[in-house]
């Protein structure tokens, strides 16, 4: 990020903060006793001294790195087999279609109905939901392997094992990690969703529920601010380790720096 | 950014996200030494971050559960008809309830047993309010109007109707809308409602920002001191450790005591678990904590629900209530 960048983008927010706060504080709805940005801003700089908060940033974001870690090794190897084998994946795709689109907040109540063990129920809902970008993106980049690639190294007698291993997999490989930052911000809601629901001991989404219990509009904004950094972060770092570990693939590809 | 420092960043990053992931293990409850023959010594206790079961919080900080030799770790539930999975299921040994979500319960076969008393109204705990300039002058102007309530077919819309009832209204006269608590009052602000059936510490919140007014008290009549809140557990779990549950309710049992007798102590306890901050906890209206479930006060709530339409055959309350604690 260069840094011209990086100055348009703070006007930007800074723009839309004052905005916001104008709108907020002289506009029409200054009747309602929604929180200005800069109260809102106020809270969230003080969030990270506060042991509680700092707990369930703890909770949320140890359910998220293991939710995102399950379901990246199972929807690799299962994505990498159908892929691998069409008349599978032809078989499996209609059931994958109909699972997919399943709202994964809608699965919570069930989760909480059969699994006993709250990190357990959540880490489950997390690993449900990031699931389904991994496999489809895995697929996908088993469709995308180069075909002339594959058939030259069968013609100079390599067995499929070998075939798989050194091309399919690395060609594959950007496509799984688009999947998995893709996954990663889909589980931080979920993860986060899941305590709304379901409560807990601690977590971000405790800690809002908490909030409300005061009428405190101001620190339950602050906490959903701190989710929404975590997220940029995460994407942000993820992103890195895509450009560090596949800048062959963008050169490739042609791919410009999103 | 240079790639020394890119990488510098994502160290950092990594790092911060272990210490982070390394400080949620640490609330993992100790078990107690002391274990006076219980069967079992720490368990999980289910509570709204509201002031009903204030008690759990005030026994656990005056070391009333460490004398019983239980130790006990409150978890923050979303209400009282999503804990009973949750104790069904082990993931709570004992929740809040409200009775009203409870008898429903047991009407539907739940095996559940009340194990403790919590909560009851008291004048100008549950209000139904309405804005400063409304055209809304009696309950009787609620004809056709929509009021909010923090859950359909609860305690909320069983108090609305009685006193609906006395104004010559029938439950159906009125549109129910549900709506947490928190967003009441911007939503009657912005016209998405007429009025809002209300509980403290938002009826004092909506009073000094919005200017509120109430419109009536819907604990009154039939429903002056209508018991509200309890603790619950299953019937499995009520005869499986009997002596963690006379434990348990004795230590509930005297921190109720202290609790009625001393507003002070509930004001003490308020900002620590919920975000009521003090001067709020010093102005709210409270109810009544009573220290021991008594049959007939309870019954008067599930024999409200038959009247109204709740329940489809009556309950009696007493086969509700798990075995007295002995006394210690």
């Amino acid at each position: 990020m260069t840094g011209a960048r990086l100055l348009r983008g703070a006007i930007g927010a800074a723009g839309f903060l004052v905005v916001a706060e104008l709108v907020i504080r002289f506009g029409v709805s200054g009747r309602l006793d929604f929180p200005a940005p800069s109260a809102i801003l106020l809270e969230a700089v003080r969030l990270p001294a506060d042991p509680e908060f700092m707990a369930g940033v703890g909770t949320t974001l140890t359910n998220w790195v293991f939710g995102l870690l399950i379901a990246t090794l199972i929807a690799v190897p299962v994505g990498v087999l159908l892929g691998a084998l069409s008349p599978l994946e032809r078989a499996v795709r209609p059931l994958l279609e109909f699972m997919r689109p399943i709202p994964s907040v809608a699965i919570i109540p069930l989760a909480i109905l059969l699994i006993p063990v709250d990190e357990l129920m959540k880490i489950s809902v997390i690993v449900y939901a990031s699931v389904w970008p991994i496999l489809i993106n895995t697929l996908y980049g088993m469709h995308d392997v180069d075909p002339l690639a594959k058939e030259s190294l069968r013609s100079f007698g390599f067995g499929p094992l070998a075939v798989l291993t050194r091309v399919s997999l690395p060609s594959a490989a950007p496509f799984v990690a688009t999947g998995v930052r893709i996954a990663a911000g889909i589980a931080l809601v979920l993860a986060v969703s899941a305590e709304l629901l379901a409560g807990g001991f601690n977590g971000i989404g405790v800690f809002v529920t908490v909030a409300g219990s005061g009428n405190r509009t101001d620190l339950m904004m602050a906490a959903t601010f701190w989710a929404g950094v975590i997220g940029v972060l995460a994407n942000v770092l993820l992103m890195a380790g895509e450009r560090r570990l596949f800048h062959w693939h963008r050169m490739r590809t042609g791919a410009t720096e999103s | 950014m240079t790639r020394k420092l890119r990488c510098h960043a994502i160290v950092l990053g990594v790092t911060v996200a272990l210490t982070l992931a390394g400080c949620g293990s640490s609330g993992t409850p100790e078990t107690s030494a002391n274990s006076n023959g219980l069967e079992k010594t720490t368990i999980t206790v289910g509570a709204l971050p509201i002031p009903d079961p204030v008690s759990l919080y005030i026994a656990n900080a005056k070391g009333f559960f460490k004398e019983e030799g239980l130790t006990v770790t409150p978890k923050i539930i979303t209400g009282g008809a999503a804990a009973i999975p949750a104790i069904e299921n082990g993931s709570l040994d004992i929740s809040q309830t409200n009775y009203v979500s409870t008898f429903l319960a047991v009407s539907q076969g739940k095996k559940i047993k009340l194990v403790a008393d919590m909560y009851q109204a008291a004048p100008n705990t549950f209000n139904i309010m309405v804005p400063k300039d409304s055209p809304i002058k009696t309950v009787a102007d609620l004809k056709g109007k929509t009021v909010l309530v923090n859950n359909l077919k609860n305690i909320a819309t069983l108090a609305t109707t009685s006193q609906l009832k006395v104004a010559g209204l029938a439950e159906t006269d009125v549109k129910f809308v549900e709506k947490p608590f928190p967003e009441m009052g911007n939503a009657i602000v912005s016209g998405q409602a007429d009025a809002g059936w209300i509980t403290e510490p938002f009826i004092t919140a909506n009073q000094s920002q919005h200017g509120f007014r109430k419109l009536a008290d819907t604990m009154t009549g039939q429903t002056a001191d209508l018991p509200i809140a309890g603790w619950m557990a299953t019937e499995e779990w009520a005869s499986k450790y009997p002596k963690t549950l006379a434990a348990f309710q004795r230590a509930i049992a005297k921190a109720q005591q202290l609790a009625s007798s001393d507003r002070k102590e509930i004001e003490a306890m308020l900002p620590k678990y919920t975000k009521i901050d003090a001067k709020t906890a010093s102005v709210i209206t409270l109810g009544a904590y009573p220290s021991e479930l008594n049959a007939n006060r309870l019954q008067k709530v599930a024999d409200l629900m038959l009247e109204y339409g709740y329940l489809e055959n009556p309950i009696d309350v007493k086969s509700v209530i798990a075995a007295p604690a002995a006394s210690g």
